[in-house]
């Protein structure tokens, strides 16, 4: 059933998306830019402090740093377009290369983060509704609270404090040991410890939501009409309560993802882990511009799609958004 | 005939953090197979407490403290929560009061039935249960089920979703069913079918049911016995006919002669006055005895037991008793009771001569001497009222007035469509119409909340719609008229003290209270009003639906506004609170001579309180004229659909069950 | 003797109004107050009770285990951690108070003009204020950060409050749109309420408690983003004592296993934080009257 409706809004949808990537690009280049610091210290290193006024002259000149802003700006701006966005002044390679030997890193962590986070929150939030008051309720509550007010770089700290330096059970930093590239137990050790405090950290706001909104549904009317029929109180939960709070819950989850990402990028620079996170904080504190630049309108990318898709999500899915067209002329007054 | 239900000495009480709410004491009933059973009594009697204890759907703080419940000679007072579960949709099922909330709003309609039916039958095809259905669907009589079946609750309207609501209750065919107000919630004409599908389904099916309501003709027309149940007990229990044609508790009397059908002519509506009491620590003696005008010494002391009045007919009232017999009350008039007795007039002309009754207005007035003999009433007055008020000035005119809203950026909905009419000086205007045939956005126009599409509103001789006039007789405007809303609920600021509420108008323009503070002239407003001058430092929250309604009324009269817009004050109240708001709303008329434009849904009340009236369909105004015409020559049909909703007691079957004498 | 039985009438049986239901705002955080309070007292009056001066370097005393004269211990530059955590903590709830009043200033006019014009003009906003929050703030702050160059209390604090305004605007927005369709401001304009009555009288106590929680947890996130931001090296230096930059010293802690250098101020944070946590929570929670129907 694609009509032409569909496909003004698909329309709309992408020149809405490319119009925030512009702004991004636009607003991370001038800021960037305008920054203080000095990047041909990213580039050269120690040597960057020692160089003659000609050779700082040179240099900029082959960085093509001497421009005004603006033309450097259009420059970026046409080779990005022909898929070429520049080289890392730091490891002196394509920042498409640098990026790409990283970012595997982070969807695992980020990624199965995520996953667990989705999955553990569900279930706790349903197991707190379920049990609402009563004592295995209020124990959770309580730890969850207290768990999501611990900052994730703390936490970070506490666990390294703990596991690594006092029990010695797990490794501190990286993700892998040298010379273990492939072996996956290893990876899954260094796994462990940034894995639980991306989930730690984040599993008790989501799971709290759930808790909160199922609540709602279980003073709803038509849980009285459920029951009615003869279904059973854990039928009615899972059946239409639960039902009832996904899209809901779909659409807060697509929006989690900055922060699920924003919370991995901490963990990975506590951890040394070599994924985006320590990436984007490198090139930020040391002005490799053009990896910024694209790290920055990746992450943003990421984030502007996920906010779309939990729009749609919610528009699509929940039918009480599209219906009693009637009682929305009642918003309509005079101001 | 074998008893289906048996209710023994149930008692059901909520535990809350301010005590214990006693919502069911002491209640025994029983129920035949194919019999209905209706619970009549006021708001918060604890009827549906009552049916949906038997349920068990009561939340965890609710629990039955005493007494038993059989269920077709099975003991099922114990059964625990996977047992019921198994009996509730297959055994007994309910209709529950709002069917706008009560269907789950994101799974269609059809997959709702079908889960009903697959519970109770799990090896079910998935084409039988699609087929049942649509049986179901044709059975309540929903058109174009196929396509229905697949519509959300969002798409369909009140009386709609009532009927899928009705289906759900009926997919495993329950032996007994319960509804619950299953019409309180619905438009007037609407309501009227609705009943009518549940006597075609319940006498197609065979199946017992009880059917609670607030209002006595319902009960009239649906029931073959009626209890009576106040402050969680049942009062008062036996066959229709017995209930309607030999009542014996007083607050069946009371019940009855608040029915606007029964009070006729009578100038003045009757109402049982103050309210139902609140259950935690119900008073000593007789909870009705404080709202009762033959109350005992006796009642004030201690329960009366049931007396037995004949083998089917049970009263709980110490005028049963021998040592009353001295007394000699008898029930007042209720106007066909003598007919009754004699039991010689035909039930046919009885019920015309009711009709007739109803008819002249003027002629009846002084027919309960008590409620209506009213020496305030000047006799110009009277005069004024029987005619058409013809010379008077007219205080507000709207001319052609239109109003529209966008609904989305294509769609419009024109909810107002060339409107015209006058109120007159000292002159009551009823307005009536279904939900959203734009009666409350003509009352929002006027009040200048909307501004019209197009159209002229003459206020008091200032166009309100001219931006330039009504900037200059802004202050003159807002405080010379005034608005109570419908939800009065809504419209006290919860976080702001009664005393602040009704000083609040005053304050903006500045009124120099007459009785000295401000705090003064709004315990003078709040007595006027009839309630007590301790509630002024109270929050809204501690109110009932009526007090929030007064303080709302004694706000808008505390500017002694000229002319006074009531959108549809009463229609969130029961039957009895409605009565004693329009009671209050005329005599607050007489005494401060103000023009009330007074909008409602249907005509029962309207007729008592207004001089004209003005019928709403549509967006159009489809009919005006007085009261009297109105009644008697319904010229529009949708106006005489109106007419003819208004309940009727069912004199025919009532007077044939009698000469059975079943 | 008829005893009892003559007919007496109506007799008014006076009850006076139930006063409100046992509220339902069971458990008010009486322990987090006061450890709150506790701990708001001994930033303030720190200068009294401590005797040592928290930015002297005592080498000699480097990374000292917690003992009878360093209570808390040393950090690796020989600072005495116990007179840090409370000058630091000064610090670190400035920041936090500060940043909220600018975060709810600019929230609060967003969200109530965005709540009160019309639909176009509120879309606009709201659309903006996605796309702002769309940008993941550690970015912002770290390129704002980076504009302002070397970072002191203050600038740290606008930081944070620039970047934190958009979703307490965004619930602020629906507040007022709620409020503002409710009956009892429908009344009052009716009856001549101008734009202030009613923004004093109608929604400022309606949506107070909405918007304190909100506070509240502003004041959380900030002290978060202010400790994680000193923690990774971009935010205070590690001159200027706050909680997070006493714990920007954790690389060396680890090396040498110093656990009271990252577990003191660590544990005075997280118990701020959950304080307010819970005195935020307090505010959220609606008076709910309706049981469960399940």
């Amino acid at each position: 059933m694609i009509n032409k409706r569909h496909i003004e809004v698909l329309i709309q949808k992408v020149l809405f998306f490319l119009g925030s990537v512009f702004v991004l690009s636009v607003l991370v280049f001038y800021v960037s830019r305008l920054a203080p610091g000095d990047p041909l210290v990213s580039y050269y290193g120690e040597r960057a402090e020692k160089m003659s006024a000609e050779e700082r002259e040179w240099a900029e000149n082959k960085l093509g740093l001497k421009d005004s802003i603006h033309v450097q700006y259009i420059r970026w701006l046409q080779n990005a377009f022909r898929g070429e966005f520049g080289i890392s002044y730091k490891y002196k390679m394509d920042v498409t290369e640098v990026i790409g030997g990283r970012i595997g890193n982070t969807l695992i962590l980020g990624g199965i983060g995520f996953i667990l986070i989705f999955v553990l929150a569900l279930a706790l939030g349903v197991l707190c509704a379920w049990q609402e008051d009563k004592l295995a309720d209020r124990m959770i509550c309580k730890v969850g609270t207290i768990t999501s007010c611990i900052p994730e770089f703390w936490l970070s700290l506490a666990l390294i404090l703990i596991f690594a330096a006092a029990l010695r059970w797990l490794p501190s930093s990286g993700a892998y040991s040298i010379g273990k590239e492939n072996n996956l137990a290893d990876r899954v050790r260094h796994l462990i410890l940034p894995l639980s405090v991306v989930v730690i950290s984040h599993l008790w706001y989501y799971a709290y939501m759930i808790r909160n909104k199922l609540l709602e549904e279980v003073r709803a009317e038509y849980v009285l009409l459920a029951r009615m029929k003869g279904l059973c109180k854990r039928q009615v939960l899972l059946g239409h309560c639960l039902r009832n709070v996904m899209p809901a819950y779909f659409s807060l989850m697509a929006l989690s993802v900055p922060h699920v990402l924003g919370g991995t990028y901490i963990v990975e620079t506590v951890f040394s882990y070599p994924g985006i996170g320590t990436l984007t904080y490198e090139s930020a504190r040391y002005q490799d511009y053009n990896l910024l630049m694209l790290l920055s309108l990746l992450t943003g990318m990421i984030v502007i799609s996920c906010n779309m898709l939990a729009r749609t999500v919610s528009e699509r899915i929940d039918p009480r958004l599209r219906m009693d067209d009637r009682r929305r002329y009642e918003e309509v007054d005079r101001s | 005939m074998s008893e289906l239900l048996e209710v023994r000495n149930l008692s059901v009480s909520f535990d809350t953090p301010a005590g214990e709410i006693q919502a069911v004491r002491d209640v025994s009933f029983t129920v035949k197979a194919g019999e209905v059973l209706a619970i009549v009594g006021e708001t918060g009697c604890g009827k549906s407490v009552l049916c949906k204890s038997i349920l068990r759907l009561l939340p965890d703080i609710a629990r039955i403290k005493a007494g038993r419940i059989w269920l077709n000679g099975a003991d099922i007072t114990d059964y625990r929560e996977r047992d019921m579960c198994g009996l509730r949709g297959r055994f007994f099922a309910m209709v529950f009061q709002n069917p706008m909330t009560v269907l789950n709003p994101s799974l269609s309609v059809g997959a709702q039935i079908a889960e009903a039916i697959k519970i109770h039958r799990p090896g079910m095809s998935g084409q039988a249960v699609d087929q049942r259905v649509l049986e179901l669907l044709r059975m309540v009589k929903i058109d174009h089920p196929e396509e229905r079946s697949r519509q959300y609750p969002g798409h369909l309207s009140g009386g709609m979703r009532q009927r899928c609501v009705l289906a759900i209750a009926l997919a495993a065919e329950p032996a007994l069913l319960f509804a619950d107000e299953p019409t309180t919630a619905l438009d007037v004409t609407i309501q009227a079918q609705i009943l009518d599908l549940f006597r075609e389904v319940q006498a197609k099916l065979h199946m017992a049911s009880i059917f609670v309501t607030h209002d006595l003709s319902v009960a009239a027309m649906a029931a073959d016995r009626v209890a009576v149940m106040y402050a969680g007990r049942i009062v008062e229990i036996g066959r229709v006919e017995e209930i309607f044609l030999d009542p014996r508790h007083p607050y069946t009397w009371g019940l009855m002669r608040a029915l606007p059908i029964l009070s006729g002519g009578c100038r003045r509506l009757y109402s049982i006055p103050g309210m139902p009491p609140t259950l935690i620590n119900p008073p000593k003696g007789d909870a009705f005895a404080c709202r009762n005008e033959y109350a005992l010494d006796i009642d004030y002391e201690e329960q009366p037991p049931m007396f037995p009045v004949t083998d089917t007919h049970f009263a709980a009232t110490w005028l049963l008793d021998e040592r009353a017999k001295g007394l000699e009350i008898k029930a007042p008039d209720f106007g066909w009771r003598d007919a009754g007795e004699t039991g010689a007039k035909p039930a046919a002309e009885l019920g015309s001569r009711l009709v007739k009754q109803t008819d002249e207005s003027a002629e009846s007035g002084s027919r309960l001497v008590k409620q209506t003999d009213e020496s305030v009433e000047s006799g110009s007055r009277l005069l004024k009222r029987t005619d058409e008020p013809v010379e008077s000035d007219i205080i507000l005119d709207v001319q052609h007035l239109t109003h529209i809203f966008p609904l989305s950026k294509k769609e419009t909905l024109t909810a107002v469509d060339d409107v015209s009419f006058q109120v007159h000086r000292g002159e009551i205007l009823g307005l009536i119409g279904e939900s959203g045939s734009g009666k409350s956005t003509v009352a929002r126009c006027i009040m200048n909340v909307y501004r019209p599409v197009s159209g002229k509103i003459i206020n008091q001789g200032i166009d309100v719609c001219d931006t330039k006039a009504f900037r200059t007789h802004k202050k003159l405007l807002q405080s010379s008229g005034q608005i109570i809303f419908q939800d009065a609920d809504a419209s006290l600021n919860p976080r702001k003290k009664i005393c602040d509420i009704i000083a609040e108008p005053m304050k903006l323009h500045r009124v120099k209270p007459r009785r000295g503070t401000v705090r003064a002239e709004a315990a003078f407003w709040l007595q006027r009003v009839g309630m007590d001058t301790a509630y002024l430092d109270q929050y809204p929250c501690v109110l009932s639906g009526g007090q929030r309604q007064r303080v709302a009324i004694a706000r808008a009269l505390s500017m002694k506004p000229a002319f006074l817009v009531a959108d549809e004050p009463v229609a969130s109240l029961d039957v009895s609170m409605q009565a004693q708001m329009v009671n209050l709303f005329k005599q607050l008329q007489e005494e401060l001579g103000f023009s009330l434009l007074f909008i409602a849904h249907d005509l029962a009340m309207v007729r008592f309180l207004c001089d004209r009236v003005g019928v709403m369909h549509r967006g159009k105004l489809v009919e005006i004229s007085s009261v009297k015409e109105l009644f008697r020559h319904p010229k529009h049909p949708y106006t005489r659909r109106l007419v003819e909703s208004i309940p009727t007691l069912d004199f025919d079957r009532i007077g044939q069950e009698r000469r059975r004498g079943r | 003797m008829r005893d009892g039985f003559q007919v007496v009438g109506i007799r008014q049986t006076v009850k006076p109004p139930v006063p409100a239901s046992g509220s339902r705002r069971q458990g008010k955080p009486v322990i987090s107050v006061l450890v709150l309070l506790l701990l708001v007292v001994g930033c303030l009056t720190c200068d009294i009770f401590v005797q040592r001066d928290p930015t002297y370097l005592d080498l000699a005393h480097s990374s000292v285990a917690p003992n009878r004269e360093f209570v808390f211990g040393t950090d690796t530059m020989g600072r005495d951690i116990f007179s840090m955590i409370w000058y630091g903590g000064r610090i670190s709830l400035w920041i936090g108070l500060v940043s909220t009043f600018i975060a709810t200033a600019m929230a609060v006019v967003l969200g109530a003009v965005s709540g009160c014009a019309s639909r176009r003009m509120d879309g606009v906003i709201m659309r903006a204020v996605d796309i702002l929050l769309s940008v993941p703030s550690l970015l912002v702050v770290i390129l704002l950060q980076a504009v302002l160059g070397k970072a002191g209390v203050l600038s740290i604090a606008l930081v944070i409050g620039v970047t934190g305004w958009m979703s307490m605007s965004k619930v602020i927005r629906t507040e007022v749109r709620q409020i503002r369709n409710s009956g009892y401001v429908t009344a009052s304009r009716c009856m001549g309420g101008r734009f202030f009555h009613i923004l004093w009288h109608h929604l400022a106590p309606n949506f107070i408690s909405s918007v304190m929680f909100m506070v509240i947890m502003s004041v959380r996130t900030a002290i978060v983003s202010e400790s994680t931001l000193s923690f990774m090296g971009i935010g205070l230096s590690v001159e200027t004592i706050s909680w997070g930059s006493m714990l920007s010293l954790a690389e060396q802690a680890l090396a040498q296993r110093a656990w009271w250098m990252i577990m003191i101020p660590g544990i005075f944070l997280v118990t701020t934080l959950v304080c307010l946590t819970n005195l935020g929570n307090y505010f959220r929670r609606r008076v709910n009257e309706r049981h469960s129907n399940l």
